[in-house]
């Protein structure tokens, strides 16, 4: 029981020491990146957020995690009648952690077995209601980016520095036992954001 | 018997029954006894009356000689002997007994001559007879078909009874005191002052007596037992965690083992490079067995991870690599040369006038998946060779093993054990001749063999395709005609080839479940057509029935309801069967048919007899935004005599549920020879959440009774079918029904 | 390294890597929880670490971390009976009885948390135990006369 409190407590303000494939996060000079350059990466940053390994989990007001992509045929919600509740993390029902249990920060390997829970070196969770992703535009997506009020209150640098923490996204692009990767990579995605963010942030929409 | 056979066998029945002197009885309930494999251990002033029951000084044993999977046939055949022996309900010890023809399946043999289970004419019992006495010459100790309590119904309480009046006699002996005034009571010979003497206490003087035979048996109104609700006998070892199954088995100075073999199945090993599996931690040793490659390791993990890191060439499938050539086979068998079987002709079909509607079904490859995974422990040496494992067939495991080994049948002790699940996994031998290589190779080392559930969901040997097409013709609001055709591969012929038998004739699980329904049609005809051997194809719980019922069945509500007339009278009007008639009667009583329904709901009704029992369910559906929910389930069955009415319910249950989930969303399907899904996250059948209310009726007022494992499966689908279209509008004709509708 | 089961401190030599369900069934001998799918789809290796409900082959052994494990063995014997298999043994649960530990286990593990829980919380907790055999009906009885049980002490 005390464990779970302590990951519920860590949600979102992740504060395990940064893996060792933490992306550098060197933004480019103000100015430096025009706004086609900005929808450019922005592009980018929406190929990997829509991508299976990020949206499954970023499924908004609903609590129910998906199953999604090439192993799964048509997207269906996550097997076991699963509920993540309002915690986020199953503790109203069945946690997250029963299955995905949490790796020491060794968890490399932890993830070769095909079709088993995948496990971090955190707890496992659902993004938080505000991220919704899961079946939305890219415009809808990006305007929640965007907004401190529904990003966590988090500038550009912050979203980067929250990539690099967050070890359950990196995850996605490692995510073993023969699941499709996210596309690009950490270091390639963190680029982008700050690109996006040098930018001005701008939205298809705009 | 050798010796060291009879050294084995001592030590098997000291390790079971903790046997030590005492009586066994010989078989008196057919003309010329078989061998009573009790006789050949037993101690002085210990008594065998017969292969079922052993008394000694210390308890009284009882051998329950099939194999419980979860049916729970153990407790149902102990309460039968305990019935006549007057024993208290648990005070003895049971056991699953040895390999031996004295356990030959009865009803098993019945069940195969080719009649409806509803004739009881003079030529189709003197036919089953016939096949009775062929079964017990090969001895065929078998569990399946749900023949376990028919088997034993009569037989084991003979068994209790002749135990019983040889204790009197025994009693009598020894007090003078004539057997008639002599009672039994909680274990006990009671004398008419009252004193009790224990059965156990009787042992001896009864070793030496000739077994009573030929007492009547116990009136039915004075059963204790039968037909109350039992403790089951497993049921505390099974909620503590305590019950040993195959898979929790140690032997002294064994060595675990598992296998990677072609997961095109018959198909070989080319080659493989073992190289770096070999220095991973715990390997012991990498051996070849048939078709692939076995890693021992000094635990089951070790060896999987070994094994996952072997490299392999393997060779082609001997069957078509694509499913889509596999539905092709079975669609090139509706052809004339392919008949295999012209089961029923009634009326004349090509005669019948009336609109026609038609429809093409068709049911997929499904595995058994039970939980437990296969395994064995095999130990051989020079001279004799011990295997402990849960499988449904004892003698024939033991002819595999003396087929790897070289060893003769008196060489091999097989101890039966506990089985988590089956559904007809436990009827294959593969893995048994497995796990005999691979000792074979480390003779005087115990190996037990583990399978990954990858590796069995790879070698399920699942449920057979098949594809079937109906004609239905209606007229005035009635049904009067069906000409029903279904082509498959024979199981049969799949899994007895696999033991190196050929079964000659026409193969009656093809079009079980659509043959044998005693519906008066007025114009009835039905055809199987046999398809070639595609994957290897094995029993799975009812068998032919899942298919053949859901085609039947499906194809006259289709007639029924272009009819428009009602699915439950229009049934009934059609039923020529009076014990199926109040099965359905009974049915359609609980469910309020015909009552009104809230909306988005819909109801759906489905009878198949399969394995003599006549079998009805209604199924509740609502449709919802997100698919469809199943919201409850009616079902009445009549198995003759509910033995146990708590475990029969949950048979049932289990039984609905089974079909139900499978025909929702579970098939295997094979690309490039192997099959496509590999765990429980691609074929999951049902979970709790799913479940449905479910209300259970037996009736008994079928004659013969009946086995209720397979039964309550076959008509889940047709049910569920019905009751979709009745929602929705959509009718479903092909299995797993997620490939057309969602479920929530 | 050692490894804290049902109260008792073993010490053992295995890779830190080796799942948990593993290093109880072959190298303590404690087999109550069971081997069934390997993946986190079948429930039947559920044990209990600091009294949270966990499926034992996903969790290393190395990422135990000094946790307490309790198994099957150790929530109730058949002398001493947990409420939970009291009432598994009253509403006759068990077919096969292959995916019971787990299923008791969870049971157990959810009346902890949720003493009194509705329909709908067990039908979400106890989804991720598979049973074969289909016992899902007494199951859900027999969560509710645990749930009485409990409340009952």
């Amino acid at each position: 029981m005390k464990k779970i409190i302590l990951f519920g407590a860590l949600l979102g303000v992740a504060t395990f020491a940064l893996a060792e494939d933490a992306a550098v996060i060197d933004p480019p000079m103000e100015g430096s990146v025009t706004v086609q350059q900005g929808l450019d990466a922005w592009s980018r940053i929406h190929d990997v957020v829509s991508h299976p390994r990020c949206a499954n989990c970023h499924t908004g007001p609903s609590d129910r995690p998906m199953w999604s992509g090439p192993s799964f045929g048509a997207p269906r919600q996550h097997g076991m009648n699963i509920r993540a509740g309002e915690s986020r993390m199953g503790l109203e029902y069945l946690q997250c952690s029963s299955c995905h249990t949490t790796k020491d920060e060794n968890w490399d390997n932890a993830n070769a077995m095909p079709h088993a829970a995948p496990r971090v070196a955190m707890g496992w969770a659902l993004a938080p209601m505000e991220a919704h992703w899961f079946g939305r535009t890219a415009e809808q997506i990006c305007a929640q980016l965007r907004d401190p009020e529904q990003n966590g209150g988090r500038d550009m640098i912050e979203l980067a520095e929250h990539l690099n923490h967050d070890l359950i996204l990196h995850w996605a692009w490692a995510p073993g036992g023969g699941r499709e990767p996210a596309p690009y990579s950490l270091q390639e995605h963190v680029d982008d954001l700050l690109d996006w963010g040098v930018a001005g942030m701008p939205c298809p929409q705009d | 018997m050798s010796r060291i056979g009879t050294i084995a066998r001592r030590t098997f029945l000291i390790g079971t029954a903790a046997v030590a002197g005492g009586v066994a009885f010989g078989t008196y309930l057919v003309k010329r006894p078989t061998e009573n494999p009790l006789l050949d251990d037993i101690a002085d002033g210990e008594a065998a009356f017969n292969p079922w029951v052993i008394v000694n000084a210390d308890r009284v044993t009882l051998i329950a000689p099939h194999g419980d999977k979860g049916q729970g046939i153990q407790s149902s055949q102990a309460a039968l002997i305990a019935e006549e022996m007057d024993l208290e309900w648990g005070d003895f010890d049971v056991s699953f007994g040895m390999p031996s023809k004295a356990y030959w399946n009865t009803a098993m043999a019945g069940d195969v001559a080719p009649f409806m289970s509803t004739d009881e004419s003079r030529r189709a019992e003197t036919v089953r007879g016939i096949m009775g006495g062929i079964f017990k010459i090969v001895g065929l100790q078998g569990t399946g078909g749900s023949t376990s309590m028919p088997d034993s119904f009569i037989k084991l309480r003979e068994a209790g009874a002749m135990a019983r009046e040889t204790l009197k006699l025994a009693a009598s002996t020894r007090t003078g005191i004539p057997v008639a005034d002599l009672k039994t009571k909680g274990g006990a010979v009671v004398l008419p002052d009252g004193t009790a003497l224990k059965y156990t206490e009787l042992a001896a003087d009864a070793a030496g007596l000739e077994p009573v035979s030929g007492t009547p048996l116990c009136d039915p109104s004075r059963w204790r037992l039968i037909g109350k609700p039992m403790e089951r006998l497993d049921i505390i070892a099974k909620s503590t965690g305590t019950l040993d199954y195959g898979i929790d088995l140690v032997v002294p100075d064994m060595v675990h083992a598992t296998v990677c073999v072609n997961p095109r199945q018959g198909g070989s090993l080319i080659s493989y490079d073992a190289t770096a599996a070999r220095d991973m931690t715990g390997v012991l040793d990498i051996v070849e067995v048939t078709n692939g490659v076995a890693v021992i390791a000094t635990n089951t993990w070790y060896a999987i991870q070994a094994v996952n890191a072997v490299e392999f060439e393997w060779g082609k499938a001997p069957y078509p690599p694509e499913q889509e050539q596999h539905w092709e086979a079975v669609e090139a068998a509706f052809s004339e040369g392919s008949l295999d079987s012209e089961w029923r002709n009634d009326g004349d079909f090509g005669a019948a006038i009336g609109s026609v509607i038609e429809g093409e079904y068709r049911s997929p490859y499904v595995a058994h998946a039970p939980l437990e995974p296969l395994n064995a422990i095999v130990h051989v040496t020079d001279d004799q060779v011990e295997v402990w494992s849960g499988h449904q067939t004892q003698g024939m495991l033991v002819d595999a093993v003396a087929g790897v080994t070289g060893h003769s049948a008196d060489q091999i002790t097989f101890h039966n054990q506990w089985m988590g699940g089956s559904f007809g996994h436990r009827l294959e031998l593969e893995h048994i001749k497995q796990a005999a290589e691979i000792a074979n190779q480390m003779r005087g080392t115990p190996v037990k063999l583990t399978y990954s559930r990858e590796e069995d969901f790879a070698h399920d040997f699942p449920r057979h395709i098949s594809m079937g097409r109906a004609r239905m013709i209606i007229a005035d609001g009635k049904v009067e005609g069906m000409d029903l055709s279904i082509a498959a591969p024979s199981v049969i012929s799949s899994q007895m080839g696999r033991a190196g038998l050929s079964v000659p004739g026409p193969d009656s699980q093809i079009a079980a479940g659509a043959w044998n329904n005693p519906y008066d049609i007025p114009n009835y005809r039905m055809r199987a057509y046999r398809a070639p051997e595609l994957a290897p194809v094995s029993s799975w719980r009812a068998v032919g029935a899942n298919a053949a019922g859901f085609f039947f069945d499906t194809a006259l509500d289709e007639a029924i309801h272009a009819a428009g007339a009602d699915p439950l009278d229009e049934r009934i009007r059609l039923m020529g069967h009076d014990v199926s008639r109040k099965v359905l009667e009974a049915v359609g009583e609980m469910s309020s048919w015909g009552g009104e329904l809230g909306p988005n709901k819909g109801r759906g009704i489905a009878y198949v007899e399969s394995f003599g029992v006549p079998t009805a369910e209604v199924v509740e559906v609502t449709n919802t935004e997100a698919g469809i929910r199943i919201d409850k389930v009616w079902i009445a069955l009549d198995v003759g005599t509910v033995v146990d009415p708590v475990n029969f319910e949950n048979l049932v249950q289990g039984g609905v549920i089974f079909g139900l989930g499978h025909a929702m969303n579970s098939e295997i399907t094979y690309s490039d020879g192997i099959a496509q899904q590999s765990n429980y996250h691609d074929h999951e059948a049902m979970r709790l959440f799913q479940c449905p209310e479910i209300e259970v009726r037996g009736l008994e007022n079928a004659e013969h009774i009946r086995g209720v494992g397979e039964p309550p499966v076959p008509p889940a689908a047709p049910a569920l079918g019905n009751a979709i279209f009745a929602a929705t509008g959509q009718r479903i004709r092909e299995l797993p029904f997620n490939k057309h509708i969602n479920f929530v | 390294m050692e490894v804290r089961v049902n109260g008792n401190t073993h010490e053992v030599d295995v890779s830190a890597d080796m799942p948990l369900l593993w290093v109880l069934r072959d190298e303590l001998g404690i087999t109550g929880p069971k081997y069934g799918c390997g993946i986190a789809q079948c429930g039947a290796c559920t044990v209990h670490v600091d009294g949270v409900a966990v499926r034992s082959c996903q969790l290393a052994v190395g990422d135990l971390a000094g946790g307490e494990v309790l198994t099957i063995e150790g929530l109730g014997t058949p002398d001493t009976l947990h409420a939970v298999q009291e009432a598994w043994i009253e509403h006759q649960v068990a077919q096969c009885g292959y995916c019971q530990s787990g299923q008791i286990m969870q049971a157990a593990a959810l009346l902890d948390r949720t003493p009194a829980p509705s329909d709908d919380v067990i039908d979400a907790v106890m989804s991720g135990n598979l049973c074969r055999c289909g016992t899902y009906p007494r199951i859900r009885a027999a969560v509710k006369t645990a749930a009485t049980k409990l409340q009952e002490v």
